[in-house]
C-alpha cells in the first residue's frame, strides 16, 4: 500500500519508520531540508521536499494510488488542509494530528465527521490517557485493555525481592494452573524477547503479562505487588495533559494535588477542580511538596513541558518517599535512559501519537492495538475470520508465525487464557503478542487486511 | 447627581402610587366606613407631588447613572412610605405622623411590625391598604415600576440591582423590563394560588387576599389581633407555612421551575442550603418543644414548623407565643432572623447565599492555613465567585452587624429595656416584625418612644434596601456632579 506521511517531525518519522518496516511504500513530504535529509539517510522511504498542503506536491508524491494519508506537521491547519486535499483525491483513509481541542473536544463544531477525515489525533489526549491507565494500575509500567476491558495486558517491573525473580518460566508456569496468565514478553536492557520455558526472570526485567481482569488481584499477589490502590496522586504541571490527568482522578474521588507555578493558571484550574488541591509552587520546591505530603503519594505524574525538570522532580519525589513516578519525556535520547534512573514509566507524546495512528491503521480484522516499550512489540486484538484454515485444530498444531503468540481468547461472553490444546473457532476474538517483524505475518495469517 | 432625572422617576412613581390607592378607596366607598377622606388626601398628595416632580424633571436630561439609581430607590421608598402613611394619620387611626410612617414603611419593607394596638377595630379599607403596602414592597416598587413604567427603562439595571435583594441579581431576559414583568408575573400567580387555597379553607375573600398579600411578600400584617392564630385552623396554618417557604425562594428559580428548568433549580446551592436550614430549624425546635409545650407530635410539627418558617423567611406571622418556649428555641429563632430568605426572594435578613458565602470563605481561610501555597476559589453552584462579589458580601456582613449594634445602642440610650432594644433592631433590620421581650410575637411596637420608632423606621428601610443603597447616599461624593 502506498502511504503518504506529511511532516517528518518525531511522530512522522516514527510512523513512517514503522510502516516502512512492515513493507509499505512510504513517501514522506517535508519542507525542512535538514529533517528531510535525516529521513532519507535513516529510513527506507521516498523523501520529498515541499508543502504537504499543496496539490502539486501531493500529486508528485503519487496521491492517486495512495491508500493511507497521514498529516502530522506541527501546524493543525496545514494537517487539516492536507487531509481535505487528500479527500478530494479519493484517499480512503486520512489521519491528521491536531493539537487544538477545538476539533477534538466534546461538542466541537468542526469534528472529524464533518471534516470528512477518518481520524483526528490530539497528542495531548493520547498522552493523558496513557498516563491515566498506568497511574491507575499500581506498580504497572504498561497497561492496555482488550476485549472491552475483560483482557488486560500489563507490564510489571521485577525487583530483587520479587517472589518470581530467578525462577524460570517453566517454574512460573506450574503456578499458572492456579492463576491462568501468559508471560508474553520480557524486556531486558532495552531489548524485547519472547521467552521460552527455560528463560529465567531476572531483577530489573520488565515482564509483560496477558490475563483476565478478574485474575488481576491474584496475579499481583503472586508477583509480590501490593494490593494498595492508587489513592494519593501528585500531578506536576497544570498544562493540558496535567489538567486531564488531574481531572480524571478528581472525578474518581482520589486525593489529587496539582502543582503549577503560574498563579493565573492555578486559578483557572481551581475554578474547574472539584476536590483537588491546587498548589502554586515550582515542582522542585521540595519543602512545599513535603509539607503537602508528597512522601505519602502513591504516584507522581510529571507533565511539565520541561523534560529535564520532569525527570529531576520525579526522582526527588521518589527520594522523599513517593511510591511511583511517571514522567512525560519526549526526547528520544531520554526515553531509553529514564527507566534506568528509577522512574517507573515514561510516556512520550511522540510515541503515544504514533501508536494511536498505528492502532487506527490496523483496522479491518484487527480490533485493537497496543505497543510495548517504544514500539519494540505490539499487542493486537483480532477476529478469527470465517473459513480460517486452522480453525478447530489444537493451537500446538497451528504453524503460527515466528515471534508471535496467542495471549488470550474471547469467545462469546467468556474470556480465557489458551493452552496448547485450545482450538480456535471462527468468530473468536484473540489477543496476539507480536514482535515488529512478525506483525505483517500475523495479519496475513489471520486474513486481516 | 442628575436631580432632574431623579425628579422625573420619583414623579412617575408618585403617580403610580396614587393609582394603587384607588383600590382601598373603592372598598372604603363601598363599605361606607368613613375612611375615604384619608385615601383622598393621600391620592391628592401622590398626584400633586408626582405631577410637580414630573414637571421639574422635564427640564433636564433623563439619563440616569448608577448614582441616581441608589438615590431614586432610597428616596422613592421614602416617598412611598410618607404618602402611604397619610391614610393612617388622616383617618386618625394612629396618633402621630411618626407612628403612621412607621406603620406604612413597616408595610412596604415587608417587616410587619405594627404600632396598632387593636387591629380588628380598623375599617376593612385600611386593613386592605396595610396588606397592599406589603404586596407592593415585597417584589419591590422599582421592579414594579420597571414592569409598568416605560420611562424607567433608562438606567434600569442600576435601580434593579439597588433594590433586588442578594449579592448578585439574575437577569431572566436580556431586557430588564421583561425580567421585571416575568418576576411580577410569577408573584401574581403565587398570590392568586394562595388566595384560592385560603378561601377553600373557609376564609372570606377579604381575609384571604390580605393574608396572601402578606405571605407572598413575607410581610406579616394580619387582619386579626392574634395574627394567623386567630383562625385556629390547621389547614390555614399549613397553607401559609408552605407559601411562606415558597416566598423565601429566589423568584428567578420559581420562574425556571414553572418553565421546565428543573436542572437549574436542583443544582442551585442556595436553595439546597435554604431547604436544609429549614428542615434543621424545624427539627431542633420540635426536639426542644417535645419535652415542653407540645407533647403531641402533629401539634408540635404544626407550631414548630410555622414559627420556624415564619421567622426564617422574615414573614413574622404568629400562631404561638415562642417566648413561652424553651430558651434554646428562642435563641435559634433569633439566629434565623439574621439569615433570612434566599437572594431574589421577598424575604429579608442577610440572605442564605450571603451566609453560605461567608461560611465558605471562612472554610477557605482555614484551608489556606493548612495549605499555605494552595490555590482555592470559593465556588457557588460549581462556578467560582468573583472576588469583588465576595468582598461585597463581607462588607455587607460588617455593615449589617454595625447597623444592628448601632441601632441597639441607640434604642438602649432611649431608655428601652435591653432585650427589647436588641431584639427590636434585629427584627426591623431583618424585616421580620416580632422580636423578643416587649416586642415579642404577642406584643406590638406602640409603647416604644417616638424617637425609637424613627430609628426603627430607618432600620427597616436600610434593611430592605440592603444597607449599601441607603448608606451610599450619606457619602458626600454620591451627590457631587
Amino acid at each position: 500500500m502506498r502511504v503518504i506521511v506529511v511532516g517528518a517531525g518525531e511522530v512522522g518519522f516514527h510512523t513512517a519508520d514503522r510502516l516502512a518496516r512492515e513493507g509499505h511504500e512510504v513517501v514522506v513530504v517535508e519542507q525542512n531540508r535538514a529533517a528531510l535529509r535525516s529521513v532519507e539517510e535513516r529510513l527506507n522511504v521516498l523523501a520529498l521536499e515541499g508543502n504537504g498542503a499543496e496539490a502539486r506536491v501531493l500529486e508528485e508524491a503519487g496521491i492517486g494510488e495512495c491508500g493511507l494519508f497521514i498529516a502530522v506537521t506541527d501546524v493543525d491547519e496545514v494537517n487539516l488542509v492536507a487531509c481535505l486535499l487528500a479527500k478530494e483525491y479519493g484517499v480512503p483513509v486520512k489521519i491528521a494530528r491536531v493539537r487544538s481541542v477545538a476539533y477534538t473536544g466534546r461538542g466541537a463544531v468542526l469534528n472529524a465527521e464533518k471534516l470528512g477525515i477518518e481520524l483526528l489525533i490530539n497528542p495531548m489526549e493520547a498522552v493523558a490517557q496513557d498516563l491515566i491507565n498506568i497511574a491507575s494500575h499500581a506498580a504497572a509500567v504498561e497497561v492496555a485493555e482488550f476485549a472491552d476491558g475483560r483482557i488486560l495486558f500489563v507490564g510489571y517491573p521485577i525487583t530483587a525481592s520479587s517472589p518470581v525473580a530467578g525462577l524460570t518460566l517453566a517454574e512460573i508456569g506450574e503456578l499458572r494452573a492456579m492463576y491462568p496468565f501468559v508471560v508474553a514478553a520480557i524486556t531486558r536492557h532495552g531489548r524485547t524477547l519472547i521467552p521460552r520455558g527455560d528463560d529465567t526472570v531476572e531483577p530489573d526485567d520488565h515482564v509483560f503479562l496477558v490475563m483476565r481482569r478478574e485474575d488481576l488481584g491474584a496475579v499481583r499477589y503472586m508477583f509480590g505487588l501490593e494490593k494498595r490502590q492508587t489513592r494519593r496522586i501528585f500531578v506536576f504541571g497544570g498544562g493540558a495533559v496535567g489538567q486531564r490527568v488531574a481531572e480524571h482522578f478528581d472525578r474518581e474521588r482520589a486525593e489529587v494535588t496539582l502543582v503549577e507555578p503560574d498563579r493565573a493558571r492555578c486559578e483557572d484550574l481551581a475554578a474547574r477542580a472539584r476536590r483537588a488541591t491546587i498548589l502554586q509552587a515550582d515542582i522542585t520546591e521540595v519543602d512545599v511538596l513535603l509539607s503537602e505530603g508528597i512522601g505519602k503519594a502513591d504516584v507522581v505524574v510529571a507533565t511539565t513541558p520541561n523534560e529535564e525538570k520532569n525527570i529531576l522532580a520525579s526522582l526527588l519525589a521518589k527520594r522523599h518517599g513517593a511510591r511511583r513516578a511517571l514522567c512525560l519525556v519526549d526526547q528520544p535520547a531520554y526515553v531509553g535512559l529514564v527507566p534506568s534512573l528509577g522512574i517507573d514509566a515514561c510516556i512520550s507524546p511522540r510515541l503515544s501519537t504514533a501508536s494511536a495512528i498505528l492502532k487506527y491503521v490496523r483496522r479491518g480484522g484487527v480490533l485493537s492495538v497496543a505497543t510495548v516499550e517504544e514500539n519494540q512489540a505490539e499487542v493486537l486484538e483480532l477476529r478469527i475470520p470465517e473459513g480460517f484454515p486452522w480453525a478447530h485444530r489444537p493451537l500446538r498444531e497451528v504453524p503460527f508465525p515466528r515471534g508471535a503468540l496467542v495471549g488470550a481468547v474471547v469467545r462469546g461472553d467468556e474470556a480465557f487464557i489458551p493452552t496448547g490444546e485450545t482450538a480456535l473457532q471462527p468468530g473468536d476474538r484473540i489477543v496476539v503478542f507480536a514482535l515488529p517483524e512478525a506483525v505483517v505475518a500475523v495479519e496475513d495469517f489471520f486474513g486481516a487486511q | 447627581m442628575n436631580l432632574f432625572a431623579l425628579a422625573r422617576v420619583l414623579g412617575g412613581l408618585g403617580l403610580a402610587l396614587s393609582a394603587m390607592l384607588l383600590v382601598p378607596l373603592a372598598l372604603s366607598l363601598a363599605d361606607g366606613d368613613g375612611a375615604q377622606a384619608g385615601f383622598f388626601g393621600a391620592i391628592a398628595a401622590g398626584l400633586g407631588g408626582g405631577a410637580s416632580l414630573l414637571a421639574l424633571g422635564r427640564r433636564g436630561s433623563p439619563d440616569l447613572t448608577h448614582r441616581e439609581g441608589f438615590a431614586v430607590v432610597t428616596l422613592g421608598w421614602f416617598f412611598f412610605g410618607v404618602v402611604g402613611a397619610l391614610p393612617y394619620r388622616l383617618t386618625g387611626a394612629l396618633p402621630t405622623l411618626v407612628d403612621a410612617v412607621f406603620e406604612s414603611l413597616s408595610g412596604f419593607t415587608t417587616t410587619g411590625a405594627t404600632v396598632l394596638t387593636d387591629i380588628e377595630a380598623l375599617p376593612r379599607s385600611l386593613l386592605l391598604w396595610r396588606a397592599t403596602t406589603h404586596w407592593l414592597g415585597g417584589m419591590g416598587i422599582i421592579v414594579l415600576g420597571l414592569a409598568i413604567l416605560p420611562m424607567l427603562g433608562v438606567g434600569g439595571m442600576q435601580m434593579f440591582r439597588a433594590e433586588v435583594p442578594g449579592p448578585t441579581a439574575d437577569r431572566l431576559r436580556p431586557r430588564i423590563q421583561d425580567t421585571a414583568k416575568l418576576l411580577w408575573g410569577v408573584y401574581v400567580l403565587f398570590t392568586a394560588a394562595e388566595t384560592l387555597l385560603l378561601m377553600l379553607g373557609g376564609l372570606d375573600w377579604f381575609e384571604a387576599v390580605c393574608h396572601a398579600f402578606a405571605t407572598m411578600a413575607t410581610g406579616g400584617f394580619s387582619t386579626r389581633n392574634a395574627s394567623v392564630a386567630g383562625f385556629g385552623s390547621a389547614y390555614v396554618d399549613a397553607v401559609i407555612t408552605v407559601f411562606m417557604f415558597l416566598a423565601g425562594v429566589n423568584f428567578a428559580l420559581h420562574h425556571a421551575a414553572l418553565t421546565g428548568g428543573w436542572r437549574r433549580v436542583l443544582r442551585n446551592e442556595e436553595l439546597r442550603a435554604y431547604g436544609l436550614l429549614t428542615l434543621g430549624a424545624v427539627g431542633i425546635l420540635m426536639i426542644a418543644n417535645a419535652a415542653g409545650p407540645y407533647p403531641d407530635l402533629l401539634q408540635n410539627l404544626r407550631y414548630s414548623a410555622f414559627q420556624a418558617v415564619s421567622i426564617l423567611t422574615t414573614t413574622g406571622f404568629g400562631t404561638a407565643d415562642y417566648e413561652a418556649w424553651p430558651v434554646v428555641g428562642q435563641v435559634l429563632l433569633v439566629l434565623l432572623m439574621f439569615i433570612g430568605g434566599c437572594a431574589g426572594s421577598t424575604g429579608g435578613g442577610m440572605k442564605v447565599s450571603r451566609v453560605v458565602l461567608i461560611l465558605k470563605h471562612a472554610w477557605a481561610q482555614l484551608w489556606a492555613l493548612i495549605h499555605p501555597r494552595g490555590v482555592r476559589l470559593v465556588k457557588m453552584d460549581g462556578r467560582p465567585v468573583p472576588p469583588e462579589v465576595l468582598q461585597g458580601v463581607l462588607g455587607f456582613f460588617a455593615l449589617y452587624l454595625l447597623v444592628t449594634g448601632g441601632g441597639a445602642l441607640a434604642m438602649a440610650a432611649l431608655g428601652v429595656e435591653p432585650v427589647t432594644a436588641v431584639a427590636s433592631v434585629i427584627a426591623c433590620v431583618g424585616n421580620i416584625g416580632p422580636g423578643l421581650g416587649d416586642v415579642g410575637p404577642v406584643d406590638n411596637y406602640a409603647h416604644l418612644p417616638q424617637t425609637g420608632k424613627a430609628v426603627l423606621t430607618f432600620c427597616m428601610l436600610a434593611g430592605r434596601l440592603e444597607l449599601f443603597t441607603v448608606f451610599v447616599l450619606f457619602f458626600p461624593g454620591a451627590w457631587r456632579k
